[in-house]
């Protein structure tokens, strides 16, 4: 069966500071599978995923040229035309960096945040949302009886199983996950993997890993970067 | 060598902090030696009873009353006036503007920070004269001059103070917000604001501490001797600097001197209830914004 693609790249090129991170690379990402993208450190993995929900956009003397487009019913758009709606992209892509971010709030509000941003829902939604989600991330037994307190008191493992519920509150169509599970201990980390293959059934993610074993385990597309340049794409995991 | 400068920095460092420390416990020691043995209700409020006066029953006189509330209202007014403008003008800096457009507006605030007070104090002086003579006659020297005039001395601080704590914040601040869907506005009112509010916060202590001292604006602008408690924004008004600088250049005796010293224990109580008033503000304003689910 042919799949139906969710993102493609053409030609993606991106600088910074004149020193070039990503050359013409070439990919197409299918709808709700796991795409591993690995590759040494310095080699544009992360640069890669940010250029898929514009977030670069915020860091100055940066320069993108090629064609990013997603697919949206059946649709490609091109997610660089002039006047794409940035804010809608990031809400239907949503991203977990590879150091845990909580914002200086109450666990609750860090997970409603990006719901309450968005509008147009009631308290009780967001309530049930914010449950839901910190259950997914098997987070919620730990911090039930304290969602008032600051995030920032969690442990880096808690911290960064809270952003994994806060991208999943707008329920994303693409998921990019920045080497999600180094902070985690084993066991968290493979809860998160089951989350991920879970997640799949909805959702196109696209993680960045260092682990192989665990792009073994979940991934169902292994793209390799190096030096910016991609060496090799394809569902073959040795 | 290395040993020593790493021995001899902190131990300079540290003397530097007990020196400051103690000048500044010096000067309020000073001021409380001199001037405690006139403080009491009668420098406040003269003969006229308390409670008539705070109910506005009856005019205080031969007492620091008015001078304590045209301070106030001085102070407040002129830094309710600067705060807005002071942040929004941060916010573009820092937010907005371009890299050519920041050079030269950094620039200027740069310049406008650095101007005596005395040619602010004029420049509000020839705006009132301009008003009165253009617009209306009602127009004078007031209360409202002077503090548009505290205003614009203090704005440099807001500003600087505003951008700086922004521009101060990680990337990854940034980042945060916009990555969860936040447009520019939302990232900038939810965000990041609450996260710099202590910079911004310590820009209008200064600026509160600023307006309150400075004598050279409002003894241009509408700052009279005796006149009673300011009736509307357009009226005259006393002030404590004003009247401390009076008393400290035309004392005829000790005991008049003293009242100096007294008055100027009350401005430094004004300005502590001032700053607490900013902390408690932005205490509830980050609670409001990063806690209130």
């Amino acid at each position: 069966m042919e799949k139906t693609i969710k993102i493609r790249t053409e030609n993606l090129a991106f600088s910074y500071n004149g020193r070039t991170i990503l050359r013409n690379t070439s990919i197409a990402f299918a709808e709700n599978e796991i795409s591993a993208i690995v590759g040494p450190s310095g080699s544009g993995k992360s640069t890669f995923l940010m250029t898929l929900n514009r977030l670069w956009e915020t860091i100055p003397h940066c320069t993108l040229q090629g064609v990013v487009e997603m697919q949206c019913n059946g649709r490609f758009h091109d997610i660089y035309q002039k006047h794409y709606p940035v804010t809608q992209l990031r809400r239907q892509v949503g991203m977990v960096f590879q150091i845990p971010n909580p914002l200086p709030m109450s666990i609750y509000k860090n997970v409603a945040f990006p719901l309450q941003l968005k509008g147009g829902v009631t308290k009780e939604t967001v309530r049930g949302r914010v449950m839901e989600c910190l259950q997914k991330v098997r987070l919620w037994d730990e911090v039930h009886d304290r969602l008032d307190s600051p995030a920032l008191d969690l442990s880096g493992g808690q911290q960064q199983r809270l952003c994994i519920a806060r991208a999943l509150i707008l329920q994303p169509k693409v998921l990019l996950l920045d080497e999600p599970t180094s902070a985690l201990d084993h066991t968290t980390a493979k809860a998160i993997e089951q989350l991920l293959l879970e997640l799949k059934q909805s959702c196109t993610i696209l993680l960045v890993s260092h682990y192989l074993d665990q792009v073994t385990r979940i991934a169902d597309t292994i793209i390799e970067l190096q030096n910016g340049s991609l060496i090799r794409a394809g569902a073959d995991h040795d | 060598m290395k040993r020593f400068l790493e021995l001899a920095v902190p131990i300079f460092s540290w003397l530097c902090g007990i020196i400051l420390l103690g000048a500044v416990l010096s000067v309020v020691g000073y001021l409380f030696v001199h001037g405690w043995k006139s403080l009491s209700l009668s420098l406040i409020f003269g003969t006229t009873p308390p409670l008539d006066a705070l109910l506005m029953k009856r005019h205080v006189f031969n007492g620091l009353f008015p001078a304590v509330i045209g301070t106030f209202s001085l102070v407040v007014l002129a830094v309710c006036l600067a705060v807005p403008v002071g942040m929004a003008s941060g916010i573009y800096l820092a937010e907005y503007a371009g890299a050519g457009t920041k050079a030269i507006l950094n620039l200027f605030f740069d310049i406008m920070a650095g101007l005596p007070s005395i040619v602010i104090g004029l420049f509000g002086f020839s705006a009132a004269v301009f008003l009165n003579r253009h617009f209306s006659g009602n127009i004078h020297p007031c209360l409202l001059i002077s503090s548009i005039a505290l205003a614009f001395l203090v704005l440099p601080y807001i500003i600087r103070t505003t951008q700086m704590a922004l521009e101060g914040l990680p990337l990854s601040a940034r980042m945060t917000g916009l990555s969860l869907g936040a447009s520019r506005l939302q990232n900038i009112v939810h965000v990041l604001l609450p996260q710099s509010l202590a910079g911004v916060v310590s820009g209008v202590i200064l600026a509160i501490g600023r307006c309150a001292e400075d004598t050279a604006v409002i003894m241009l602008t509408g700052v009279v001797a005796s006149t009673g408690i300011p009736r509307s924004l357009l009226s005259h008004y006393e002030a404590l600097p004003f009247y401390i600088y009076y008393i400290s250049s035309q004392y005829t005796d000790s005991e008049e001197l003293a009242t100096g010293y007294g008055a100027a224990i009350i401005l430094l109580f004004i300005c502590l209830i001032l700053f607490l008033l900013a902390f408690v503000i932005k205490k509830r304003v980050s609670y409001l914004a990063l806690y209130r689910a």
